[in-house]
């Protein structure tokens, strides 16, 4: 892909996965009037003061920066919410709860810019902070069970962010496991090549 | 041979391996240093680079002994815990030379000791690479083969990417130039 970072790990940078998040919808109550708007990825608008429109996340920042909107905070970012999500998370070490793809990014973009509009910005964003250590440390404690039989990993409502993380380790340690296991496979049949196909039952890592 | 041109692929093969000579060598007396006139005895113990025990090996000139590292002792070790051995001193290339080695010596039972070993270390890796403060990284790397500090390195540097990301301020940068004071159009046409 030509815009990655660094090609040989398959990794995005962070702020490059900041950017792919900001395609994601919002809501914002515009206070100017304004015609439709026609860009290459979509029209949005028109918009009206007081009346809600949708649009994209970096649309939505672009607008807010010149004072021309409001974003309304997006249903998962309450305090509520917030609450039950690091409740659940805590509960279940084995589960993740169900996020959108980019929490990490989205909080962080309106933290910078829509500070005015988030009620209890204080709470929301520890509270984001602490699931989002919470998840960490499960992605941690989760992989410790990789193995040379591993083919697969799976992790259900993983985020972009999270994912970006430890995409460079597990890449090279799936490597090197498999690299070993083949290697083993050689001396026990002397010569003879490896057969790549039916190693061991896919392991499945998180039960579903 | 993809690997061929890859620097960490030559220094592994330069590894000392010690081997016995199964058959007398005239004019190779360079080899040993124990050795009077310029031949090596058959039965001669003798410390070659890896590159040159294993081509000798597939001639059948000599056999290679199992290195000091893959020994009992260090198996211990490893089962007390992993995680904790230092393998760097021992041999930085500890699992390519494994791998390489595997098919040459009798030990059956190199690869699964490896294996072993990479799995009990890999999980304290991860958890290092991404709690460590940083004036711990090189002790801690110093136990590492290189392999392993391959991995730590992917790890910590993309926790340290994302920890950069999420406490940078703003990321729009001035442009040098316009902080500047605009020089008075009087003084440059000023006669």
């Amino acid at each position: 892909m030509a815009g990655q970072s660094d090609p040989q790990l398959s990794l995005f940078s962070s702020a490059e996965v900041e950017f792919l998040a900001e395609d994601e919808m919002t809501d914002i109550i515009p206070n100017v009037r304004m015609d439709a708007l026609n860009m290459i990825c979509g029209d949005f608008g028109p918009f009206r003061p007081q009346i809600p429109a949708k649009v994209p996340l970096w649309l939505a920042i672009a607008l807010k920066k010149r004072g021309k909107c409001r974003i309304q905070p997006p249903n998962w970012m309450t305090v509520e919410r917030l609450t039950e999500v690091l409740d659940a998370e805590r509960e279940a070490p084995r589960e993740f709860q169900p996020l959108p793809f980019h929490y990490v990014e989205i909080s962080r973009l309106l933290f910078d810019y829509a500070r005015d509009d988030i009620p209890d910005i204080y709470l929301v964003r520890s509270l984001i902070e602490d699931i989002r250590d919470v998840r960490f440390h499960k992605v941690e404690t989760g992989l410790e069970s990789l193995d040379s039989r591993t083919h697969a990993v799976k992790l259900k409502n993983l985020s972009a962010m999270e994912v970006n993380l430890v995409r460079p380790f597990i890449v090279r340690a799936l490597q090197t496991f498999y690299k070993h296991d083949t290697g083993d496979e050689q001396v026990s049949d002397g010569n003879s090549q490896p057969t790549p196909v039916d190693r061991g039952a896919r392991r499945v890592l998180r039960p579903r | 041979m993809a690997d061929y041109y890859d620097i960490n692929h030559i220094l592994m093969e330069e590894e000392p391996v010690s081997v016995v000579f199964r058959v007398g060598a005239n004019g190779a007396g360079l080899l040993d240093p124990g050795s009077e006139n310029n031949n090596v005895e058959a039965g001669a113990k003798v410390e070659l680079p890896f590159w040159l025990a294993q081509d000798l090996c597939t001639r059948e000139a000599v056999s290679i002994n199992n290195p000091t590292f893959y020994n009992h002792r260090i198996r211990k070790e490893m089962q007390a815990d992993p995680a904790c051995v230092n393998l760097r001193s021992r041999c930085p290339y500890f699992y390519e030379l494994g791998c390489k080695l595997a098919p040459l010596v009798s030990d059956r039972s190199l690869g699964s000791f490896l294996l072993y070993t990479l799995r009990g270390r890999f999980k304290d890796i991860l958890c290092k690479a991404h709690s460590i403060a940083f004036s711990a990284t090189s002790k801690f790397l110093q136990l590492l083969t290189r392999e392993e500090s391959q991995l730590f390195d992917a790890a910590y540097t993309s926790m340290k990417a994302f920890k950069k990301w999420r406490l940078e301020g703003p990321r729009l940068e001035k442009a040098s130039v316009l902080g500047r004071k605009r020089r008075r159009e009087e003084s440059l046409h000023a006669p």
